[in-house]
C-alpha cells in the first residue's frame, strides 16, 4: 500500500519537542498554580499527543513511557491524586526522560535505561494511590482494536447469527446494510430473513429508529472472532447471537470456540496491538532472541533481564583476553562518542521550520511584483533612448524596493521570537535555586523580540552559562542577601530588544558583582598580566573571558570550573557578536549580548586600498580620522601607534598585510579606522573610505581556505569578489609584529 | 464526485497522517484543529461522508463535536469515528451516548483506517 506516515516522522519530532516544552512550562506554573485546571489540561493534552503519535510510528518505549506520566496526570487532573511538589518534580525528571527517550527514537542517541525504569517505577508507584484507576488504563490500553488478518484459509464453517440492533442504530450513523453486506464480504450468506414483528403501527413509527432484526447464515473460512468484529461498533448494545452449527471440512475446535460455544464469554479475546509501521508485516526486523524466548513462555521477563545483564560488553571481553588495553578501548568508545555526536548535530541541521502561510502569501505577491518590475525593465530596454533615463531611474528604485523587501520577506521567515530560547530557564533557575540553597525569582521579558532561528539555536548554551554564573557565583545565599540589607530573594532578569540592526541580550543579577581585587590578584597568580599593571575596568572585567580563569573559591556542581566564560565569549563571536559586562560591587553584574540579526548578511563599509575593495563590519568601527603627524609614534616593543585622545593603539597598515601597492604608505596621508574587537582597539590603514552597504556573506572556508585576517568574502556591486575583514585577526597581526619589532 | 471527510484533531501529525491516508484513498479532506474549528468549518451546511475525530482537544473536546454535529440535520446520520487511545469503556459510552458510529484505537496503521471507515460508510 502506498500510504506510508514514515513521511511524518520528522513533523512528529518537531511537534514532540514543542508538546515537551509545554508540559514542561506547564509543570513550572503547576508549581505556582496547582489548582489551576486548564494548565492540567493542558499538560495532559500534550502528553497524551505524544503518546499517541508515537506509537503510530512504533517508538514504543517512548509511547510507554507517556502513558506513565499520563496517568499520573490524568489522577491529578481528576483530583484524585494532590498536586504536590514531590510529585511536580517526579513529572518534571520524567519530561527530561522522555527528551531523551525520544532523540534515542529520532537520532538513536543512548537511552540511560536504569533512569527510565527507575522513573517508570516511581510514575506507577505516584500513580499507585488509586489502584482502580490505574487497573482500568492498564486494562484500556490491552484491550485493543482486533485487525482481523487473512492468515491461512480455514476450513468452511457455518454460523447462524441472530441480529437485533438497538433502535437508535441510525442515530449513530450507523447502517445495518453495512453491517450486512461485511458479514456478506466474509463468506456466503445465505438465509437471510429479516424480522418486522418489532415494527409498530404506522401512526407510531419513528421512521429514525430501527425496529428490525435479521437472522442469516454464513458459511466462511474465518474464525468466530473474525465474525464478532464485524459487529464491533454494536455489539454492545444489541441482542447477538452467533453459533457455529455444523463444520464443512475438517472439524477444528479451538479455545476460543469452546468459550464461546459454553456461552461462557462474549468477549473476543484480547487481540495483539496492530503492529506500528516500522515493526508491521513481513519485512520487520526480526526480534532479539531473548523476546521470542519470552513471548513464548519458556523463560520470564525477569530472568532475561538477568542474563542481559550478564552480558558483557565487547569491549570489556577484549580487555580480558588482552587484545586491547582498556586505554585503547575507551579511546575507541571516545572516538564512537565523537560520531554519534557528530551525526546527530548533522541531523538536527536539518532541521525544518514552520511558516505562517500569510507570510509565504506575501512573499508571492512580492515576487510577482517583481516580475511586474522586470518586464517592465526589459521593455523599457527594447526601445531605450536617453531622453527616457528619468523613467529608467524610476523602475531602478521600484526594483530596488522590490528587492529589499523580498529580502526583509525572506529573513522574517527565519526569524522567531527569542521566548522559545528563554523558555529552558525557569526551569534551570528553579533547578539551581533548589541546588544552591538560595531563593531566586527570574524576570524575562523582551520574549517576543524576534530573530534568527540559527542564532536562537546557538545562544541557548552561552545564555545558560550565563544565568548559570549569576545563579551561582552572582547570587549570594539568603543569610548573606538580609546581611546586606537587600531582599532575601535574589533576582536574575533576561531582557531581549532590538537596538538598530541588532538584538540585545542582557543578563543581569542584583548579586554581589564582580570582585576588582579578587579578579586582579589572580590574573597575577595565573600570570595575565604584570603585578603593577595598570588596568581599565573594562580590561579588569575582560579577564574572566580567560581560558581556565575561574574566582570561585571552590568549585562547585553548577560552574566554577573555569572552563566556561571564554567559550561563551568565543560562542558570541563566532555569532558576529559581542559581550560586555557591567558591574557594581554589591549591586550586581551585567552581561550584554549584542547579536546581529542573521548572519547572512551584514552592514559594511566599503573601503580602498590600492586598486581593492575590502568590507569592513559596520559594528566594529569606533571612527575614523585622519591623523596629524605628531600623533603617530613608533614605539620599541610595541611597533607603530597612534595616539587617539591620550590612549595609543597599534596601526595595522592593510597593504602591508595582503601586500598591495597602496595610493599612501603615510598615515597622515590616508584614512586609519579605529576597530574595536572584544574590547580592544586596533587602528586600520587603508586609502580611501567608498561607502556603506549591506552585503551578503560567502564563506571562505567552504570555497577556499581560512585565510588570516579575512572574515568571508562578498560580491561587489560591479561584479567583483570584495573580502570581508576580520578584525580580531588583523589584531592578532598587530600585536605578533610588534614583538616581531621588539 | 469525491467523497468528503472532516479530520479533527489538535494534534497536526496526527491531522496529517490521517488526511494523508484519506486523500491518497481519494477523499476530499476538510482539516479541523479541534471541535470548535469543526463546527464553524461546516457552519455552512455543507455534507460530508465521514468525519474522523480525536477526543482530547482543546477549545471543544472530540465528544463535544459529536454531539453538536449530530444536532446540524446535514450530520444526523453521518459515519463519526473517534481516535482514541483508551479503548477504556467510558470513553467508548460517552462517545456512543453522544453518537459516535464507531472508533479506531491509536495507534493504527493506514489499513486499518480505511477498513474502518469502508466499514461504517455506505459504498
Amino acid at each position: 500500500m502506498s500510504n506510508d506516515f514514515a513521511q511524518f516522522q520528522d513533523a512528529f519530532f518537531e511537534e514532540a519537542a514543542e508538546h515537551l516544552a509545554v508540559v514542561e512550562e506547564g509543570l513550572l506554573q503547576l508549581e505556582q498554580h496547582p489548582e489551576d485546571l486548564d494548565l492540567l489540561n493542558k499538560i495532559f493534552r500534550s502528553a497524551h499527543s505524544i503518546k499517541g503519535a508515537s506509537g503510530m510510528f512504533g517508538f514504543n518505549a517512548v509511547a510507554q513511557f507517556t502513558h506513565k506520566m499520563e496517568t499520573l496526570l490524568d489522577l491529578l487532573r481528576n483530583g484524585q491524586t494532590a498536586v504536590t511538589s514531590k510529585n511536580a518534580d517526579l513529572l518534571l525528571k520524567s519530561t527530561d526522560c522522555l527528551k531523551t527517550l525520544i532523540d534515542a527514537a529520532k537520532s538513536g542517541t543512548p537511552v540511560d535505561n536504569e533512569t527510565v525504569k527507575r522513573l517508570t517505577v516511581e510514575l506507577a508507584a505516584a500513580s499507585d494511590m488509586n489502584v482502580k484507576a490505574e487497573s482500568k488504563v492498564e486494562k484500556g490500553a490491552s484491550t485493543s482494536l482486533s485487525v482481523p488478518s487473512p492468515l491461512t484459509p480455514h476450513p468452511l464453517r457455518c454460523f447462524h447469527i441472530d441480529w437485533a440492533p438497538p433502535e437508535w442504530l441510525f442515530q449513530r450513523g450507523l447502517d445495518p446494510l453495512q453491517v450486512i453486506k461485511e458479514l456478506g464480504d466474509l463468506g456466503t450468506l445465505s438465509q437471510v430473513a429479516v424480522d418486522a414483528s418489532r415494527l409498530p403501527d404506522i401512526t407510531e413509527m419513528d421512521p429514525e429508529r430501527c425496529y428490525l432484526s435479521w437472522s442469516m447464515r454464513l458459511e466462511t473460512g474465518k474464525d468466530q472472532q473474525v465474525v464478532e468484529a464485524v459487529f464491533e461498533f454494536v455489539r454492545e448494545d444489541s441482542v447477538l447471537t452467533i453459533e457455529e452449527r455444523e463444520t464443512l471440512g475438517v472439524k477444528r475446535e479451538t479455545q476460543d470456540e469452546k468459550a464461546m460455544a459454553s456461552g461462557a464469554s462474549r468477549e473476543p479475546v484480547a487481540a495483539p496491538h496492530p503492529s506500528p509501521l516500522t515493526s508491521d508485516g513481513s519485512d520487520s526486523e526480526p526480534k532479539p532472541l531473548g523476546e521470542i524466548l519470552v513471548e513464548s513462555g519458556v523463560v520470564s521477563r525477569e530472568v532475561l533481564d538477568g542474563a542481559l545483564a550478564q552480558q558483557k560488553r565487547v569491549g570489556e571481553i577484549l580487555i580480558e583476553q588482552h587484545a586491547a588495553s582498556p586505554q585503547q578501548v575507551e579511546q575507541a568508545l571516545h572516538k564512537q562518542r565523537q560520531q554519534e555526536a557528530a551525526s546527530q548535530s548533522k541531523k538536527t541541521d536539518t532541521a525544518s521550520i514552520r511558516v505562517d502561510t500569510a507570510k509565504i502569501d506575501k512573499l508571492i505577491n512580492l515576487v510577482g511584483e517583481l516580475v511586474i518590475t522586470q518586464s517592465m525593465l526589459s521593455d523599457l530596454g527594447t526601445r531605450f533612448e536617453m531622453n527616457q533615463i528619468h523613467v529608467l531611474l524610476e523602475r531602478m528604485a521600484q526594483l530596488e524596493r522590490n528587492t529589499r523587501e523580498i529580502q526583509e520577506r525572506v529573513m522574517s521567515i527565519r526569524m522567531l521570537p527569542i521566548g522559545t530560547a528563554f523558555s529552558r530557564f525557569p526551569r534551570l533557575v528553579r533547578d539551581l535555586s533548589a541546588r544552591a540553597g538560595k531563593k531566586i525569582q527570574l524576570v524575562l521579558s523582551g520574549e517576543e523580540t524576534e530573530l534568527d532561528k540559527t542564532v536562537i539555536e546557538s545562544i541557548g548554551d552561552p545564555l545558560t552559562h550565563l544565568v548559570r554564573n549569576s545563579a551561582d557565583h552572582g547570587l549570594e545565599t539568603p543569610e548573606v542577601r538580609l546581611d546586606d540589607n537587600k531582599p532575601e530573594v535574589g533576582t536574575i532578569r533576561l531582557n531581549a530588544f532590538h537596538e538598530g540592526g541588532n538584538i540585545c541580550i542582557t543578563v543581569e543579577d542584583d548579586g554581589r558583582g564582580l570582585d576588582r581585587e579578587k579578579i586582579l590578584a589572580k590574573a597575577v597568580t595565573q600570570g595575565l598580566i604584570a603585578e603593577n599593571e595598570k588596568l581599565t575596568d573594562d580590561q579588569i572585567w575582560s579577564m574572566i573571558f580567560k581560558p581556565g580563569f575561574s574566582t570561585a573559591d571552590k568549585i562547585t556542581d553548577i560552574s566554577g570550573r573555569g572552563v566556561g566564560m571564554d567559550v561563551v565569549k568565543r560562542n558570541i563571536e563566532n555569532l558576529g557578536g559581542t559581550i560586555s559586562i557591567k558591574t557594581e560591587k554589591g549591586k550586581g553584574t551585567r552581561f550584554t549580548l549584542k547579536l546581529p540579526l542573521t548572519l547572512a548578511i551584514i552592514e559594511g563599509m566599503t573601503v580602498r586600498v590600492g586598486r581593492e575593495t575590502y568590507i569592513v563590519p559596520l559594528l566594529s568601527i569606533l571612527e575614523s580620522l585622519q591623523p596629524r603627524p605628531e600623533s603617530v609614534k613608533t614605539v620599541i616593543g610595541k611597533g607603530e601607534l597612534i595616539n587617539v585622545r591620550n590612549t595609543y593603539l597599534p596601526i595595522v597598515r592593510l597593504y602591508e598585510v595582503f601586500s598591495l601597492e597602496p595610493e599612501h604608505t603615510d598615515p597622515t596621508k590616508g584614512i586609519l579606522l579605529i576597530l574595536e574587537t572584544e574590547g580592544e582597539c586596533v587602528a586600520v590603514m587603508v586609502d580611501e573610505i567608498l561607502g556603506q552597504q549591506q552585503v551578503v556573506i560567502k564563506s571562505m572556508e567552504q570555497n577556499f581556505r581560512k585565510v588570516e585576517g579575512i572574515a568571508g568574502a562578498t560580491i561587489l556591486g560591479d561584479g567583483t569578489v570584495g573580502f570581508i575583514l576580520d578584525v580580531r585577526g588583523l589584531f592578532e597581526i598587530a600585536c605578533r609584529e610588534a614583538s616581531l619589532v621588539a | 464526485m469525491s467523497k468528503t471527510a472532516l479530520v479533527v484533531d489538535d494534534s497536526p501529525t496526527m491531522r496529517q497522517m490521517v488526511a494523508f491516508t484519506l486523500t491518497n484513498a481519494g477523499f476530499t479532506v476538510v482539516e479541523a484543529e479541534h471541535g470548535k474549528d469543526a463546527v464553524r468549518k461546516v457552519s455552512d451546511g455543507g455534507k460530508m461522508d465521514i468525519v474522523v475525530t480525536d477526543l482530547n482537544m482543546p477549545e471543544m473536546d472530540g465528544i463535544t463535536l459529536i454531539k453538536e454535529l449530530r444536532k446540524l440535520a446535514a450530520f444526523k446520520f453521518t459515519p463519526i469515528l473517534m481516535l482514541t487511545t483508551e479503548s477504556a469503556m467510558e470513553k467508548k459510552q460517552a462517545g456512543k451516548a453522544a453518537g459516535a458510529t464507531g472508533w479506531i484505537v491509536k495507534p493504527f496503521n493506514p489499513e486499518v483506517l480505511l477498513k474502518t471507515i469502508a466499514k461504517v460508510m455506505p459504498a
